[in-house]
């Protein structure tokens, strides 16, 4: 009888193993994320990096290499950025101190157990499911100086007609009015949540204590609130440094440049000039900007532990 | 008993509101009158603009002026005139809205389809996210975290410039694949993803293991029907952002037949139209089917607004 030889076993490639093959399937669940991530929201930044040291347009491609000098140019020769910056500063400083003190009343009073306070919640909340575009446009018209409703409402209680978007000084704060309107809903469902997450006996050893309403909402609602409203603060006031659809729709960053905020100011060098070398500049230096921003006010609103 | 004003009553911070409602009756009857009076503002402040489009949608300009002078409740309710002429011209019915070039029934069939295909991709991919990140095992997962947690903090608006860079180089734009393609996955939708899938038992994928099932059974038999109030939620949140999306679609897509309906409302239908009553009723067209998702599913609404700060 012929001596068969037992065929020793060819040692196994490391993705045969049973553990790393595993490993590997679980890896192609997330690999189309993963691509999507690199592809869509890494390389834009690390190309635009790029373009950003060009003299660069869709239609001329890379006419120049010009270093940093687009960089040089927006931070000392363009006034329209200096003035974008701080129209836009302008903006979020009106606009957030606004939006977290406005939803923190109407927070307090939706979050009440009586009866229609879910239809009052539906209601702030409609405006936050609306899409900004039409939300502009239907403030365009209420706003309008001959013709809008607003204007209608001054004039039947007996008040001057008064001019909003296509005022110098009105138009900014009527931008920071229709952006309240629109994202305030938005802040009170998140503190509503908060609110009703603080259990109601620290209020009633509170009172025991002979803590007046004051005392109680500073020393309990405030505190126990603090993770709710530092992400009202924190998100509120990096969307309102990307404001750009009321400004776009309605004033076009006018009257003069009284409402060109640095989103809209980009979008106009980029597709209304084609000037991308100097958009992709721009893009760099604002999400510098707003990396730093939210940076030191996670910081700031960490600190000081109630 | 402690004596609180009806201005915090009215406020209601913690259980004060009710104790003092019933503690006297003129107190009752005074904070019962605030909290009407509180709730009227706040109804004519949320109510008001999109009452006034509402109404009028269904008015002709000059009936529209007509009425707006002095205000009255006859400048919100069309009793006077009511037609759905606005409404057939904005979707382009008939020679005349033909000819104007009005096609809203075309931008409105862009922004579902794109939409749908949307939370289609996303819920298969960030679902493989999301399994991956809360259930399955890999060396050095902390890294591939990170790698996710970095997009985060990149404000969406402030790269559409470079977005529009990548996606030209990729020959998608103005085609229909540049509103779908760059969305089918997103960090902040698989982390809410991840979330949900942590309250499924571990006990479960593990009867299953023992059950013979590889891992893409226990992600479709096991954790996604465990989640489905959270695929909801999600799946809401994200037809939402993509159906009111402006600023990408409007950099993206030049060409009409490719325009989202919030594009070629801002496009074709602006202020500056003095037939506000066709501008009205496409308004009303584009956000509708949001608002009335809205009332119909409001509970997954707040989850979704509650969860984070999604918008993009």
């Amino acid at each position: 009888m012929a001596i068969t030889t037992v065929a020793r076993p060819k040692p196994l490639r490391w993705w045969q193993k049973h553990r790393n093959r595993v490993m590997l399937i679980g890896l192609l669940f997330v690999l189309p994320a993963l691509v999507n991530f690199m592809v869509f929201r890494y390389i834009p930044i690390i190309g635009s990096a790029w373009y950003s040291l060009w003299d660069y347009s869709l239609l001329g491609g890379f006419r120049e290499f010009v270093g940093i000098d687009n960089y040089v140019r927006a931070l000392t020769r363009d006034s329209s950025v200096l003035n974008g910056f701080l129209v836009t500063l302008s903006f979020v400083v009106l606009k957030v101190p606004l939006q977290v003190t406005l939803a923190l009343l109407l927070a307090a009073f939706a979050s009440q157990e009586r009866r229609g306070m879910g239809v009052i919640r539906a209601l702030i909340f409609i405006p936050v499911v609306t899409s900004f575009i039409v939300v502009a446009i239907v403030w365009g018209m209420l706003l309008n100086r001959d013709i809008g409703l607003a204007n209608s409402i001054l004039q039947t209680f007996g008040l001057p007609r008064q001019s909003f978007l296509t005022s110098q000084t009105n138009a900014l704060p009527s931008i920071v009015a229709i952006a309240l309107w629109k994202d305030v809903g938005y802040s009170v469902i998140i503190l509503v949540a908060g609110l009703k997450g603080i259990p109601v006996m620290f209020y009633e050893a509170a009172t025991i204590d002979g803590a007046n309403s004051w005392q109680r909402f500073t020393r309990i609602t405030i505190p126990l609130l603090r993770r709710a409203l530092t992400f009202v603060i924190v998100t509120t006031t990096l969307f309102s440094f990307q404001v750009f659809i009321p400004i776009y729709a309605l004033t076009s960053g006018g009257p003069g440049q009284a409402t060109n905020v640095i989103v809209h100011y980009v979008y106009q060098q980029a597709f209304v000039y084609s000037d991308m070398g100097y958009a992709s500049a721009l893009s760099i230096l604002l999400m510098a900007i707003l990396f730093v921003v939210s940076a030191v006010q996670l910081r700031l609103l960490r600190r000081g532990d109630w | 008993m402690e004596k609180t004003s009806n201005v915090t009553a009215g406020l209601g911070f913690g259980p004060h509101a009710r104790r003092d409602r019933a503690s006297s009756f003129v107190r009752r009857w005074g904070g019962n009158a605030l909290t009407v009076f509180l709730y009227a503002v706040i109804a004519f402040v949320f109510v008001t603009p999109m009452a006034w489009v509402f109404g009028n949608s269904f008015r002709s300009p000059a009936s529209i002026f007509a009425n707006l002078n002095p205000v009255s409740w006859k400048t919100f309710i069309p009793f006077d005139e009511f037609s759905l002429n606005n409404y057939l011209q904005a979707l382009g019915v008939g020679d005349v809205a033909r000819g104007l070039g009005f096609a809203l029934d075309r931008a409105l069939l862009i922004s579902l389809v794109s939409s749908v295909v949307v939370v289609g991709l996303s819920l298969v991919f960030n679902s493989g996210a999301a399994y991956f990140f809360g259930r399955l095992r890999f060396p050095r997962k902390n890294l591939v975290l990170m790698y996710v947690l970095v997009t985060m903090m990149i404000p969406q608006q402030v790269v559409i410039v470079p977005l529009f860079l990548v996606v030209n180089q990729l020959g998608m734009i103005n085609t229909f694949w540049a509103l779908v393609v760059p969305w089918y996955a997103s960090p902040f939708i698989t982390f809410a993803l991840a979330q949900f899938f942590a309250d499924v038992p571990p006990e479960l994928d593990e009867a299953a293991t023992m059950d013979g099932a590889n891992l893409f059974q226990i992600l479709t038999n096991v954790i996604i029907p465990n989640s489905l109030t959270g695929l909801l939620t999600i799946s809401l949140l994200e037809f939402q952002f993509i159906w009111n999306e402006f600023y990408w679609p409007l950099v993206a897509i030049s060409s009409k037949e490719l325009m989202p309906v919030q594009v070629a409302i801002a496009t074709q239908f602006t202020d500056r139209d003095p037939q506000w009553g066709r501008v009205f009723a496409a308004m009303v067209l584009a956000s509708l089917p949001v608002i009335i998702l809205f009332m119909v599913l409001q509970k997954y609404f707040y989850q979704s607004a509650a969860m984070s700060g999604i918008k993009g």
